[in-house]
C-alpha cells in the first residue's frame, strides 16, 4: 500500500481541498487522519459523493458518527466514552465541584453538553460549572479567575493544542493550578513539547490517554511498536498505533472485498472483524454515535515527576489499571 | 454580584492585553502612514519575531540572557523587512504605477501564506516555548505571569521609545512630515524610498519585538502571528488609521472590553465584543478615535 499525504492545517477549507485532491487525482482507495471535529464533519459530505470510507483517526465529536453515514468510520474515543470516563473518575475520587473550560469548537462543545446531559439523567452529585472560550483565545486570565473565584475541587481542561498548554500555563500563574487538580481533555502531554514548553508548570496534570505501554498489544501493535521506536527513537504513541491500525484494518477490508471500490469496502468493513494494534474490531450499524464506532479504552494519567515519560505516569482511572493515588504538591 | 477585587483583576488583566496589543498595531498604522500601503503580513512578522527570540535563547543566549535576543530578533526581522520592501515593494513606488495600493496588498497577502507555511516546513506545526522571563509577579490585585509583565512593560518602553522617536528626532520629524505629504517632503530634499524602506523595516521590526516579547505567553508556532493581525487592524480601525495614539487608546480599550466581555457576558464571544466596538465605531466616527477626516480636494 502506498501512503499520500495531504495537510488540513486544522481547517475545514484545506480539509476539503486536500480530500477531493486525494479521491480524484491521486485515486486514493480510503482516507485516515482526521483530528479536528470540525474538519472531520465538513469533509464527510465528500466522502460520501465520491464514495471513499473516511477514517477518524483522532477526531471524537460524536455527531461524526451520528450522522450515520456509509463511508464514516472510527476507531477512536467519542464524546459519551470520554464524558462517562472523567465522571466515573470524578465520583471515585470525591470531587463535588467541577469546572469544566473548554473550546467553541464541535469538540469542545460537544465534550460540554455531552458532560451535562449524563450528570442531569443520572443525576450526578456533581456541580457543574462550563465555561466555553473562543478558540483563537490567547489570554485566559479573567476566565481563569473567574474558575478560581468559584473554587472549584477539580478543572477539566478542554482545549486543543495552543489553547490547552495556555490554561495550563496562565491557571498556574494565577496559584489555581496545580492547588486545584487540573484534568486535560486528550493526550496531548504524552508528546515531548509538553515539558519543553512548561517544564516544571506541567508537573502535576492529569489527562486522558488511550494508550500506556501497560496495555496489551496484538501481534499486529507489537510489530508497529517496535519499528516505530527503532526509527524515531521515541516511545511510540497512539496517533500513530491508530493511523498504522487504520490502515491494517483497510488493507484486511480490501482482501476480503476482493476489491478497492467503495462500496464493497464498506460492504467488507461492516460485515468483518479486523485485526486492530489493540484487538479486534468491527463495525457494527449501531445506535446513536456507535455506528461503524470501535471505541479504543481509555485511562487517566498523571504526572508526579517534572520530564516524566508518559510509561512512567501514574495510572489513576480505570480502578483494575491503578497504580497510584493522584497527588498535589 | 462580582466581588469588587475580581472586577479591578479583570481590568487590570484587560489593559495589560491591550498595551500588548498597542505594540502589535503601532507598527501597521506606522507603515500606513508613512506609505500609504497596509501591510498584511504583519502577523508573520510578529511569528518570525518569536521564531528568533525562541531560537536565540535556546541555541545561542541562553535563557537568562532572553532581554538581548529581544533586540537582536527586532533587528533581524527589520532587516528582513527592509530587504523585502526593496526587492518586492520599492518597484512599485518608483515607477507612476497604477493601483499601487492593490498590488501591495496582493504582494504582503502572498508574503503572508509564504511565512507562514515556510515556518510549518522548517519548524512543523509544534507549539514552542522559552523558559519564563521573569517570576510571577503581583500587579496590585492581579497575579501576572513574568513573562506576561515583561511583556506589558517591554510594550510600554518600546511604546515610548517610539513616541519620543517620532516626537523628538529629525528623522521622526521628517517620517511625520511624510504621513502628511509625500510630495512636500521631496520638495525638501527628502530621499522619500529611504524613508519608505526604513518606516517599513521599523514597522515589521515592532510586530517582531511584540512576538519576541510574547513568546513564553503565547508560544511559538505558525499560526502564531494570526492573533496579532486580527487585533491589528481592529485597533487601527477603532483608533483611526495612521494615528499611532490612536492605536494606543484602541489597544487598550480591545482589551479591556475583551477581558470585560469575556467574564461579564460570555468568553464563548470574545472575539465579537471587539468587533461591536469597531463596528459601533464606524457608525459613530467612521474615521476612528483620533483620525481625522479625509478631505478632498
Amino acid at each position: 500500500m502506498t501512503v499520500i499525504v495531504e495537510d488540513d492545517a486544522g481547517t475545514p477549507e484545506k480539509g476539503l481541498a486536500g480530500f477531493r485532491k486525494l479521491a480524484t487525482r491521486d485515486r486514493v482507495v480510503a482516507v485516515i487522519g482526521q483530528f479536528h471535529s470540525s474538519v472531520m464533519l465538513a469533509v464527510q459530505p465528500l466522502a460520501e459523493e465520491l464514495k471513499i470510507p473516511f477514517f477518524s483517526t483522532q477526531a471524537s465529536a460524536a455527531a461524526i458518527t451520528s450522522r450515520h453515514l456509509l463511508y464514516t468510520f472510527r476507531t477512536h474515543a467519542i464524546d459519551p466514552d470520554r464524558a462517562r470516563a472523567w465522571l466515573d473518575f470524578i465520583q471515585r475520587f470525591g470531587f463535588k465541584k467541577v469546572a469544566i473550560i473548554g473550546e467553541n469548537t464541535d469538540y469542545g462543545v460537544g465534550l460540554i453538553e455531552e458532560t451535562k446531559r449524563l450528570v442531569s439523567v443520572q443525576k450526578l452529585p456533581i456541580q457543574l460549572d462550563t465555561l466555553i472560550f473562543d478558540r483563537g483565545t490567547t489570554d485566559f486570565t479573567p476566565l481563569l479567575l473567574k474558575i478560581k473565584a468559584g473554587r472549584p475541587d477539580l478543572v477539566i481542561n478542554v482545549g486543543v493544542g495552543t489553547p490547552a498548554y495556555l490554561i495550563i500555563k496562565q491557571a498556574y500563574d494565577i496559584g489555581l493550578f496545580p492547588a486545584v487538580p487540573m484534568l486535560g481533555s486528550y493526550d496531548f502531554p504524552i508528546r515531548p513539547e509538553f515539558w519543553q514548553n512548561l517544564g516544571p508548570v506541567g508537573n502535576y496534570f492529569a489527562f486522558i490517554s488511550y494508550y500506556h505501554p501497560a496495555m496489551p498489544l496484538t501481534d499486529l501493535g507489537k510489530w508497529f511498536k517496535e519499528r516505530y521506536e527503532a526509527r524515531y527513537k521515541e516511545p511510540a504513541v497512539y496517533s500513530a498505533f491508530n493511523a498504522f491500525g487504520q490502515i491494517a484494518i483497510i488493507a484486511q477490508a480490501i482482501n476480503k472485498a476482493c476489491s478497492t471500490e467503495g462500496s464493497a469496502l464498506v460492504q467488507a468493513l461492516e460485515t468483518g472483524k479486523y485485526l486492530n494494534w489493540n484487538g479486534t474490531v468491527t463495525f457494527p450499524r449501531g445506535e446513536g454515535p456507535y455506528w461503524h464506532q470501535a471505541s479504543p479504552p481509555l485511562l487517566i494519567l498523571q504526572y508526579t515527576a517534572v520530564n516524566q515519560s508518559y510509561g512512567d505516569a501514574t495510572i489513576l482511572w480505570p480502578p483494575k489499571m491503578r497504580t497510584g493515588t493522584l497527588k498535589k504538591p | 454580584m462580582h466581588d469588587p477585587v475580581l472586577i479591578a483583576q479583570y481590568v487590570l488583566a484587560g489593559l495589560v492585553t491591550g498595551a500588548i496589543y498597542a505594540l502589535m498595531a503601532v507598527g501597521i498604522t506606522f507603515i500606513y502612514s508613512i506609505m500609504k500601503m497596509i501591510n498584511w503580513s504583519m502577523g508573520e512578522f510578529f511569528m518570525i519575531g518569536s521564531y528568533l527570540q525562541f531560537f536565540l535563547i535556546m541555541g545561542l543566549l541562553g535563557s537568562a540572557r532572553w532581554y538581548l535576543a529581544v533586540p537582536v530578533a527586532m533587528a533581524a526581522a527589520g532587516l528582513l523587512g527592509v530587504v523585502i520592501q526593496r526587492l518586492l515593494l520599492r518597484p512599485m513606488f518608483v515607477g507612476m504605477l497604477e493601483r499601487r495600493d492593490e498590488y501591495a496588498t496582493i504582494v504582503t497577502i502572498a508574503l503572508s501564506v509564504f511565512f507562514r507555511n515556510l515556518a510549518v516546513v522548517a519548524f512543523g506545526p509544534y507549539q514552542f516555548s522559552p523558559p519564563d522571563y521573569f517570576r510571577p509577579v503581583q500587579l496590585g490585585p492581579l497575579p501576572l505571569n513574568g513573562s506576561r509583565f515583561v511583556a506589558f512593560v517591554g510594550s510600554l518602553l518600546l511604546l515610548s521609545l517610539f513616541y519620543l522617536g517620532i516626537k523628538r528626532t529629525w528623522f521622526g520629524r521628517a517620517l511625520q512630515g511624510a504621513a502628511q505629504n509625500r510630495l512636500g517632503v521631496q520638495t525638501a530634499g527628502i530621499d522619500l524610498q529611504r524613508l519608505d524602506h526604513m518606516a517599513f523595516g521599523i514597522g515589521v521590526a515592532l510586530a517582531a519585538s511584540a512576538g519576541a516579547l510574547l513568546a513564553p505567553v503565547l508560544l511559538v508556532h505558525p499560526e502564531n502571528g494570526s492573533v496579532a493581525t486580527v487585533k491589528g487592524f481592529e485597533i487601527i480601525v477603532i483608533g483611526g488609521l495612521g494615528s499611532i495614539p490612536g492605536s494606543i487608546v484602541a489597544g487598550l480599550l480591545l482589551g479591556l472590553v475583551e477581558s470585560l466581555g469575556t467574564v461579564l457576558l460570555s468568553a464563548a464571544y470574545r472575539d465579537v465584543y471587539g468587533f461591536a466596538l469597531l463596528i459601533a465605531i464606524l457608525v459613530l466616527r467612521p474615521w476612528g478615535l483620533f483620525g481625522e477626516r479625509e478631505r478632498v480636494a
